[in-house]
């Protein structure tokens, strides 16, 4: 195995910048996708059944199907669905977001119905409405309870944004291919995007971890 | 001040409650007495209407709670009710479980609402636990909270739950002697209860239930000593 990352540090920077547009598409997609996960959350928990029936179709289908058929049928589709071609970041974004707000739904879900019933009773015994109660009382207690699956499924997300490559969106995976290219030579590159992705997960879960143990403070 | 009409209870096809009728006077103490699986949580459960009545009329001061225009939640926050397992906020600090609702329901200001739960502590001798969150506190701390909580919203009848039940038997002294406290400041009461000692000293009445049915409705002096059926007598020989 005769490796040679020498030839590779003049492209190092521009590797780097990946980093920068990898961020931007996750930390959007990951706002997007946790706001409509919230409110799908709130329909799977609603006593009207239909908007409970609408939320469950939709994490049905985006769990269903794979998420680079997502993102190339937003990115391709955009011309016949709006008129115009949306460019390949936001069509990430889009994709990226959609998809983990089906998956953040069901990790919200299942973290209010744990909270105690009793938290609910004590609320309403209290005359508190439900709008308050959800707000104030279960929702920060179920935040504490989903933390981990929602870290999880930002990581996912963060490693899962390498397939924006297909659609031509400059991030640190399709630099290093790009850089392979230009070299012949593809294992040492996607060898030094391999090491920034390990990285940006590794602080992400140190992140994470910190924010857990500000949260059990009161345990 | 609460009067209960024929109150049915219908849990699917299980009948809970059977029919019960009954008044509580404003200042009154009632124990609701007897075997688990009577009703006697559910009749509690129903004068807040965190069960909802299939059947029957509940009045609060003349008000009728089950009609349908009645605002449930303006008629809670008149009903204060204690849990069996306290159900305190656990992210908020006893004050700020004392707080929360006076400001969110009431409008109270945050100066208001502190001084009023600080008083209310100080009353069920917990000051100094004030800004302890509640998982520092015993079961018999954690209770007395429970109990200030319900009485920061200036409630005029309180509901009790088994309030004792899930206590150490050294800690359950320490929560009587506060709702006795809260009994002699002529605070209308009703009391689910299995502390036989307590019910028999603090109320001025007892409710036998047995079945969904109201078997008696009597002084605790009569019902301890003379109970008139077969099944109070029953239930209160292995009571006691």
């Amino acid at each position: 195995m005769n490796l040679d990352f020498q030839q590779f540090i003049p492209s190092l920077p521009y590797i780097l910048k990946g980093i920068g547009v990898t961020l931007q598409i996750v930390s959007m997609a990951g706002i997007l996708g946790f706001v409509l996960g919230i409110i799908l959350s709130f329909f799977k928990i609603s006593k009207f059944k239909f908007l409970g029936w609408i939320a469950d179709a939709y994490t049905s289908v985006f769990r269903g199907t794979p998420l680079v058929l997502q993102l190339m049928l937003i990115y391709y589709g955009s011309p016949q669905l709006i008129g115009y071609k949306i460019d390949p970041s936001t069509a990430a974004v889009l994709s990226f977001g959609l998809n983990s707000a089906a998956y953040i739904s069901e990790i919200i879900r299942a973290g209010i119905l744990a909270v105690d019933k009793g938290q609910s009773e004590a609320a309403m015994a209290l005359g508190v409405p439900y709008r308050p109660a959800m707000m104030d009382i279960i929702l920060p207690q179920a935040m504490k309870n989903i933390l981990p699956a929602l870290m999880n499924e930002f990581i996912t997300l963060t490693k899962e944004s390498a397939i924006v490559t297909v659609i031509g969106v400059t991030d640190v995976m399709r630099r290093a291919y790009i850089v392979g290219g230009e070299k012949f030579s593809y294992f040492e590159p996607i060898l030094i995007a391999g090491l920034i992705y390990y990285i940006m997960v590794m602080v992400l879960t140190v992140l994470g971890k910190g924010i857990e143990r500000r949260m059990r403070r009161s345990d | 001040m609460i009067k209960v009409e024929n109150l049915h209870k219908h849990f699917g096809k299980l009948e809970v409650l059977k029919g019960i009728s009954t008044n509580i006077q404003e200042g009154e103490v009632v124990a609701v007495i007897g075997p688990s699986g009577s009703g006697k949580s559910t009749f509690l459960r129903c004068i807040n209407l965190l069960e909802m009545p299939t059947d029957g009329r509940i009045m609060i001061n003349g008000q009728d709670i089950t009609d349908k225009s009645t605002n449930i939640m303006k008629v809670r926050q008149n009903v204060g009710m204690v849990f069996q397992h306290f159900h305190l906020f656990p992210h908020k600090t006893a004050l700020q479980n004392l707080t929360y609702a006076p400001m969110k329901v009431k409008g109270f200001s945050k100066s208001e609402a502190e001084k009023t739960g600080l008083e209310l502590l100080e009353k069920v001798g917990l000051s100094a636990k004030a800004h302890e969150y509640p998982n520092r506190l015993s079961g018999g701390q954690k209770q007395r909270v429970a109990i200030a909580r319900a009485l920061a919203m200036q409630p005029e009848v309180m509901l009790f739950d088994e309030p004792t039940s899930a206590l150490d038997p050294e800690m359950v002294k320490e929560v009587l002697d506060v709702m006795k406290d809260l009994a002699h400041t002529g605070m209308t009461m009703a009391i689910v209860t299995h502390e036989m000692g307590f019910a028999r000293e603090v109320a001025d009445r007892v409710l036998f239930l047995d079945g969904g049915v109201l078997v008696e409705d009597s002084s605790p002096e009569e019902f301890f000593s003379n109970p008139k059926s077969e099944r109070a007598r029953d239930f209160l020989q292995k009571m006691l």
